[in-house]
């Protein structure tokens, strides 16, 4: 087995959520060691249906098992003083902890950053919330639609004249991870040069806002906010109906106006009317008629394949199952299988992106609920067998 | 103070558009030495304006170039060198840059590198523990797309945004801006920050292949799994909640202003009630529980949206959350510049540009994250088109003036663009009365305090 990237670092996810455990599983898929730590009643996302077969049964979330591969994990109470004092004896040896509890729960443990990193000053700790640590929301609650509503997502997603839109699925949570998984391994590239620790803030309502680069920078460059699309004389670069689905074509790439013309056949969009970029504008009910009445009968498959020929910016709106058969993402291995102990062989969706000289390992499933807890308590930690019988007794993992 | 973790890491950040653009100034204020390079010929598209790359107060401005927003915010704090990368001579010089950098950022089409001899088996005859970083819409190598055109606008499509992004059971819908190309910023930070640490202890470079198209399907897991093993193609269910309710986007006073709330539980039901002064809607038939008020959902809405309608959006807020209730406000790209959570984030932060670029202050945001031990802030403006080419070719190369000057002669390299014309920001009264902008306040600098 060839080591990943982040080969020898060590992680606790303490993460009970989809942004926490992306963030890790992140960590993990680049060759960090992961160890999950959950409560022993098992972390919220084991929780979050889909279930496989519609089995409620916290080792069948289809938002766990994905989003904890290539992990180990064990329980512990952390609201009990033992799992407390067993948290900072396994935070000691690690190089990175991330969390994403309310702000302040760490510290009503006794767990805060400042408690953790006397003993180890080189530690990393990533803490990923709706808010950030900080500011008069930060006790606020989250959730999906609260962190794209405060981030200008939502002000320019939908239409004009019907209510503001969320993005669909938990995206913004993936975000999150995706994000706070950025900043961490930066933070630890700079702690080994300089031996410096780092309490490291993720708040994801900024997360989500810092890809909003032309929303925002719009009004302190003229005063202006960004509006959402109009429900007329806008379809086109917006998903277009065809035979069997929808289509999206954007002008510009390699392909002139005459051959997005050409590709329609449609000689009408010739005219200057058309063929502006700044008389587009207002005849934008005129030219969605066009266009739609010229796909109509056409189906999406033919009509992608044609617009790659022609060098033209064009997608089409793709179902999961067509994802899951795509055959770009199988020559990028996208998709690969684990046995897991519970339910089986099972395919998920793998690597985030490629790496030529550590190549990509699904090396475990996600953990069930406690699966190591023998390995690390007594093997790893020293705890007699009496002993760790006694944690078990007392709930405490 | 410690030093910022990238510091003496020297990145060649041979990229356009929105992705890796913005990775590269990201970079810039974790401390990394990013140099934007860009053809005298092929100056990057966010220098040209529109409407969402404004020109500062609406003057183009004789240095166009360097002057759009979104130009602005992507590149700060990078250095510039123009390089006609279409001629062997740039190329050369660019191969010199390389021996002498940590970090290749780029984003052409796959074939592109490769057919220059620029591709990471090649720039590692150049630099042997180089790290390239490649952004394309689907990812080098075999597959059938690999060589297809794409962009973020497209690509929603194809990797299943639209397609779980809509009004309750209504046509797929695009988020309002390119969305995808962010995955691949943060990706490449994440890479980076990785492939540095790989390096430094194996000496080793790297080659990251990020594939924006991939990125997007990744963030839609729970959708690949559920079509996996339970064949579900999922729907769209606007702003609801998959299993809880109420949840959604309600009007409330003020043009355009909107409250969304997100019931998560039985308490939070009872305390919403309450709150709306309703508390015999708790125990109404429809609603007793989270199965009727899904059923029930519109309903449900329709006497929420009666009663926001009446009330201000940020009182909305603080009551519901002091309830215990999820709630927010819906942002614009204007209101986000005066609330108080925002303000005490330090999240925009106020850019002062030098005084011959005739730009003023400006307020750009910052970064999504804060490092307890390491303040950071933007760290200058984004840079003149070519303003680093005498510094790199000439200190750096130790190129002597007459070979200087036959670059210039010659157009390998350029302090002004030679090709591209400014697209000018329509102007704000009538981009209004087109709907193409939502609000305009010609008084916005004084409600900034920059001038």
């Amino acid at each position: 087995m060839i080591p990943g990237m982040l080969d020898g670092v060590k992680v606790l996810d303490l993460s009970e959520d989809i942004a926490g455990s992306f963030c890790t599983r992140l960590l993990a898929d680049y060759g960090a060691d992961v160890l999950k730590v959950e409560p022993p009643s098992g972390a919220q996302l084991r929780r979050m249906g889909p279930f496989f077969q519609d089995d409620p049964n916290p080792e069948k979330s289809l938002f766990y098992l994905p989003l904890n591969l290539n992990k180990k994990g064990i329980t512990l109470n952390l609201e009990t003083t033992a799992g407390q004092n067993i948290l900072k004896r396994l935070s000691l040896h690690v190089d990175i902890i991330v969390e994403s509890y309310e702000p302040g729960y760490m510290k009503s443990l006794g767990l805060s950053y400042d408690e953790l990193s006397k003993d180890n000053p080189g530690l990393i700790m990533t803490s990923i919330t709706p808010f950030g640590q900080d500011g008069p929301y930060a006790s606020y609650k989250g959730g999906e639609i609260v962190e794209y509503a405060m981030s200008m997502v939502m002000s320019i997603s939908g239409l004009a004249d019907r209510e503001p839109l969320k993005h669909g699925g938990f995206q913004a949570q993936y975000q999150g991870g995706l994000f706070a998984a950025a900043a961490t391994s930066i933070g630890l590239y700079g702690q080994s040069n300089n031996g410096v620790g780092e309490h490291i803030d993720v708040s994801i309502v900024e997360c989500l806002a810092s890809t909003m680069m032309a929303t925002q920078t719009i009004y302190p460059f003229v005063g202006a906010t960004q509006a959402r699309r109009q429900s007329v004389g806008d379809a086109f670069s917006n998903p277009m109906p065809c035979e069997d689905g929808w289509i999206i074509v954007q002008a510009g790439g390699g392909a002139t106006w005459e051959d997005i013309s050409d590709f329609f056949q449609e000689p009408k969009l010739l005219e200057p009317r058309f063929s502006e970029p700044a008389q587009r504008a207002n005849n934008g009910a005129e030219m969605d008629e066009i266009i739609i009445n010229s796909i109509k009968s056409r189906g999406k498959w033919e009509l992608f394949t044609k617009a790659a020929d022609a060098r033209m910016l064009f997608g089409l709106v793709q179902t999961p199952s067509e994802l899951i058969d795509c055959p770009q993402l199988e020559s990028r291995e996208f998709f690969r299988e684990i046995q897991h102990p519970t339910i089986g062989n099972i395919k998920v969706p793998a690597e985030l992106f490629k790496v030529s000289e550590t190549p990509y390992q699904l090396h475990s499933a996600a953990p069930t609920l406690g699966q190591n807890n023998h390995e690390i308590y007594v093997e790893g930690l020293g705890y007699s067998t009496s002993e760790y019988s006694q944690l078990r007794q007392l709930n405490i993992i | 103070m410690p030093k910022l973790p990238l510091e003496g890491i020297r990145i060649i950040d041979s990229t356009y558009v929105f992705a890796l653009p913005y990775a590269g100034g990201q970079l810039a204020d974790l401390g990394a030495e990013v140099i934007k390079i860009e053809g005298p010929g092929r100056p990057d598209i966010t220098r040209s304006g529109g409407l969402y790359g404004s020109f500062p107060d609406n003057i183009t401005g004789e240095d166009w170039w360097n002057r759009p927003s979104t130009y602005n915010l992507l590149n700060r704090g990078k250095r510039s060198l123009t390089l006609d990368m279409g001629s062997e001579r740039g190329r050369d010089l660019f191969r010199e840059m390389v021996s002498v950098s940590d970090i290749v950022m780029e984003n052409f089409t796959p074939r592109v590198m490769r057919n220059w001899g620029l591709d990471y088996p090649n720039l590692k005859k150049i630099n042997p523990d180089i790290i390239l970083v490649s952004n394309t819409g689907y990812g080098h190598g075999s597959g059938p797309y690999s060589g297809y055109p794409a962009q973020a606008t497209t690509q929603e499509g194809t990797h299943g945004h639209c397609w779980v992004t809509g009004y309750v059971d209504d046509e797929p819908s695009k988020a309002g801006r390119s969305f995808v190309d962010f995955l691949s910023t943060w990706s490449a930070v994440f890479a980076i920050g990785a492939a540095l640490r790989y390096r430094k202890n194996t000496g080793k470079g790297q080659w990251v292949d990020i594939s924006m198209y991939q990125a997007g399907a990744m963030f839609l897991s729970e959708y690949l799994m559920d079509s996996i093993v339970n064949n579900r193609e999922g729907t769209r269910i606007g702003n609801r909640h998959p299993y809880y309710s109420p949840q959604g986007c309600y009007p409330t006073q003020g043009e355009d202003h909107w409250i969304v709330i997100s019931v998560t539980d039985e308490t939070e039901w009872s305390n919403l009630c309450k709150a709306m002064g309703q508390p015999e809607l708790e125990t109404h038939q429809d609603f007793s529980n989270v199965l009727e008020r899904k059923k029930n959902h519109d309903a449900l809405d329709q006497i929420i949206s009666t009663w926001t309608a009446k009330n201000d959006r940020y009182d909305l807020m603080h009551l519901l959350q002091s309830e215990g209730i999820a709630a927010a406000p819906v942002l614009d790209g204007k209101d986000v510049h005066f609330d108080p959570h925002y303000k005490h984030r330090n999240f925009l932060e106020r850019v002062e540009f030098p005084e011959h670029r005739n730009m003023g202050t400006r307020i750009l945001m910052g970064r999504p994250y804060k490092f307890s031990n390491t303040p950071m802030k933007i760290l200058n403006p984004a840079p003149e088109f070519g303003e680093g080419n005498e510094y790199y070719l000439k200190e750096l190369l130790g190129i002597d003036n007459d070979r200087y000057d036959s670059l210039v002669q010659d157009a390998i390299i350029s302090t002004i663009p030679i090709t591209g014309d400014p697209s000018p920001t329509p102007d704000p009264k009538e981009a209004l009365e087109r709907h193409q902008i939502a609000t305009w306040d010609p008084d916005y600098k004084d409600r900034l305090q920059i001038s």
